[in-house]
């Protein structure tokens, strides 16, 4: 039995498989990511860009009914949760969704990157993962770039559907409007979900590196709303990521606030790179 | 030559008990080089700290003459490792698994990957979450096996695999020797070491107590032996038994001698062959009685 055994390796002996590219891990590993962060962010999507094609569909009832008269609110209420004008729809989906949208959305870039991390090493593929000849600050930044590109479409497919449900209810918002409001979502999510991405590099519990990114985020849009019904404590919402965020439905695009959210989102990511390189990798 | 794997006084400690000390290994290119030692021995660290998953508490490690720690990435780029309970993500078959490992490697030569999946029998097309342990396990072999690297590390390697299978796995073994490459790999089966690797390193409560040939190994070490023969033995042929250097606990029961030995055995079957013999028992050597005859008792108990 043992000589027949032995006979593929005299056979074998002489050749050796060799590599035949010089590849750049980076961009293999971030494309791998991309196909299999997709499906659940098509979901993501498809679910938030229901409700908010409902809710302006539902537009011209409500204009009609009177419900949104609202000028008997206290004015600091109304300031607060963007009451004023409710009969427009610029105002009205920017108090309806996208006020409270990156509450819903960074849960995407939150949950998958304390799985991509944390979670890995919890379920126990991160070490045959680094096996490979993939430096660690690739897998880092190859998470980072997919999650990115996987975020962009979902605020295109909803920037497409507020405006696709607008035109068919024949509400004038224009294309233009409709898409800043979604991408103006994305520096804000990115750096919730950055700020998980450091989380995951450096604890080792998936829980945790939801639970703190989480946590903030809700912290922020508290502060963000007492800042806007209390006057004294308007400075206070410098401190939170929703002033940045703004309101771009109504007012366009504040790009001093966009530059910070991102400068953020980047500082969170390039923490996480020397955080993973320097961290052990356990079973 | 220069050596393919060195260790010079690698030290990993975490918590108060575990971890490794003062690791010195040095193992020679083309050689299968085991690495045996009881559950929670240190195995694992010193495969995990070598490979860079861990920073060394102390010391260093060299693989093909590159510093482990501070050169990963080409480290990897020449190493095949199969991390222990290997696993993968639910959703993902073996297939997609190689063809990723693939092209972050830059190999685009899968006929090895075909041909170690059926040898082995295993599914490739089956995901992750369908498989039993033993079908994860043979993924595992092929991602460490397939772009034929200079050094293999495998820790546990025949983990869940049936008997059938793990005479083939060490088949490949000692064919990717004979292509020259190197292989360290642990276990707790003697048996598998014995059969194909060149050199033993035996490590207990995270140091490194001996390093051996593995024929040395099992034969020093203590065997049960019981024979039967077709008449007892007289008295003067009870005391010849006894007189052989290493017999221990000799009794006869009727026309049954039992008694422990270590080393030896030429004598016995020898002197046993003096009379009609109708059956002989040796009693392989467990692991722990190996570790008792070289090493002493275990200071608190032995351990599995």
């Amino acid at each position: 039995m043992s000589t027949t055994l032995l006979k593929p390796a005299a056979a074998t002996a002489p050749r050796r498989i060799t590599a035949t590219k010089q590849p750049n891990t980076l961009a293999v590993y971030a494309r791998h990511l991309l196909g299999r962060y997709r499906r659940a962010g098509l979901f993501w999507a498809i679910g938030f860009s229901v409700y908010t094609a409902l809710l302006v569909l539902s537009f011209p009832a409500f204009q009609n009914s009177g419900a949104l008269d609202v000028s008997t609110y206290p004015e600091s209420l109304r300031e607060a949760f963007n009451l004023e004008s409710l009969n427009l729809i610029e105002p009205y989906l920017s108090s309806q969704v996208f006020q409270l949208a990156p509450l819903v959305l960074a849960f995407y870039p939150i949950t998958v990157f304390a799985g991509a991390i944390a979670g890995a090493e919890e379920r126990g593929t991160l070490d045959v993962l680094l096996g490979n000849p993939l430096p660690r600050r690739n897998v880092v930044l190859g998470t980072w770039i997919a999650v990115a590109l996987v975020m962009l479409g979902m605020l295109a497919i909803l920037g497409a559907a507020t405006w696709a449900s607008a035109l068919a209810v024949d509400v004038s918002l224009s294309a233009r409007e409709a898409f800043r409001a979604s991408l103006n979502l994305f520096p804000i999510c990115m750096a919730f979900g950055s700020l998980a991405l450091l989380m995951s590099a450096v604890v080792r519990q998936r829980a945790v590196a939801i639970g703190v990114p989480v946590v903030v985020l809700f912290l922020m849009y508290l502060i963000d709303i007492v800042g806007k019904i209390v006057s004294e404590a308007a400075g206070l919402r410098y401190a939170s990521a929703f002033k940045y965020y703004g309101d771009a439905i109504v007012e366009g695009v504040w790009w001093g606030g966009v530059a910070v959210l991102l400068a953020v989102a980047l500082v969170l990511l390039a923490a996480a790179i020397p955080a993973f390189d320097r961290r052990d990798i356990y079973t | 030559m220069a050596e393919a794997i060195v260790t010079y006084d690698l030290t990993k400690t975490y918590g108060r008990n575990r971890g490794i000390r003062d690791v010195n290994l040095a193992i020679h290119p083309g050689e299968i080089f085991g690495f045996l030692g009881p559950n929670g021995a240190g195995k694992s660290t010193t495969l995990r700290t070598l490979l860079g998953f861990m920073k060394p508490s102390s010391g260093r490690a060299e693989i093909l003459g590159m510093d482990t720690h501070a050169r990963t990435t080409e480290v990897h780029a020449r190493v095949g490792n199969l991390p222990s309970e290997f696993t993968l993500d639910d959703r993902m078959t073996g297939r997609q698994l190689v063809t990723l490992f693939a092209r972050i490697r830059g190999v685009e030569d899968l006929s090895y990957a075909h041909e170690v999946a059926e040898r082995i029998d295993a599914d490739l097309d089956r995901p992750m979450r369908r498989l039993s342990r033993g079908n994860k396990q043979k993924i595992g072999i092929i991602q460490a096996l397939f772009h034929q690297p200079d050094v293999i590390v495998l820790d546990e390697p025949t983990g869940g695999l049936d008997p059938l299978v793990q005479e083939t796995f060490l088949t490949l073994l000692t064919e990717a020797r004979g292509r020259g490459q190197t292989v360290f790999f642990s276990s707790h089966v003697l048996a598998e070491i014995e059969r194909v690797a060149d050199r033993v390193g035996i490590i207990r409560e995270g140091k490194l107590i001996a390093v051996e040939n593995p024929n040395t190994l099992t034969g020093k070490a203590v065997r049960q032996v019981r024979i039967e023969f077709a008449a007892p033995l007289d008295d003067g042929e009870r005391a010849a038994f006894t007189r052989i250097p290493g017999v221990e606990g000799f009794a006869m029961e009727g026309t049954v001698a039992r008694f422990s030995v270590a080393d030896h055995m030429d004598e016995i079957v020898k002197l046993a062959a003096r009379h009609t013999v109708l059956a002989l028992d040796v009693e392989r050597p467990s692991l722990e009685e190996i570790f008792l005859t070289f090493y002493g008792p275990h200071e608190n108990g032995v351990t599995a």
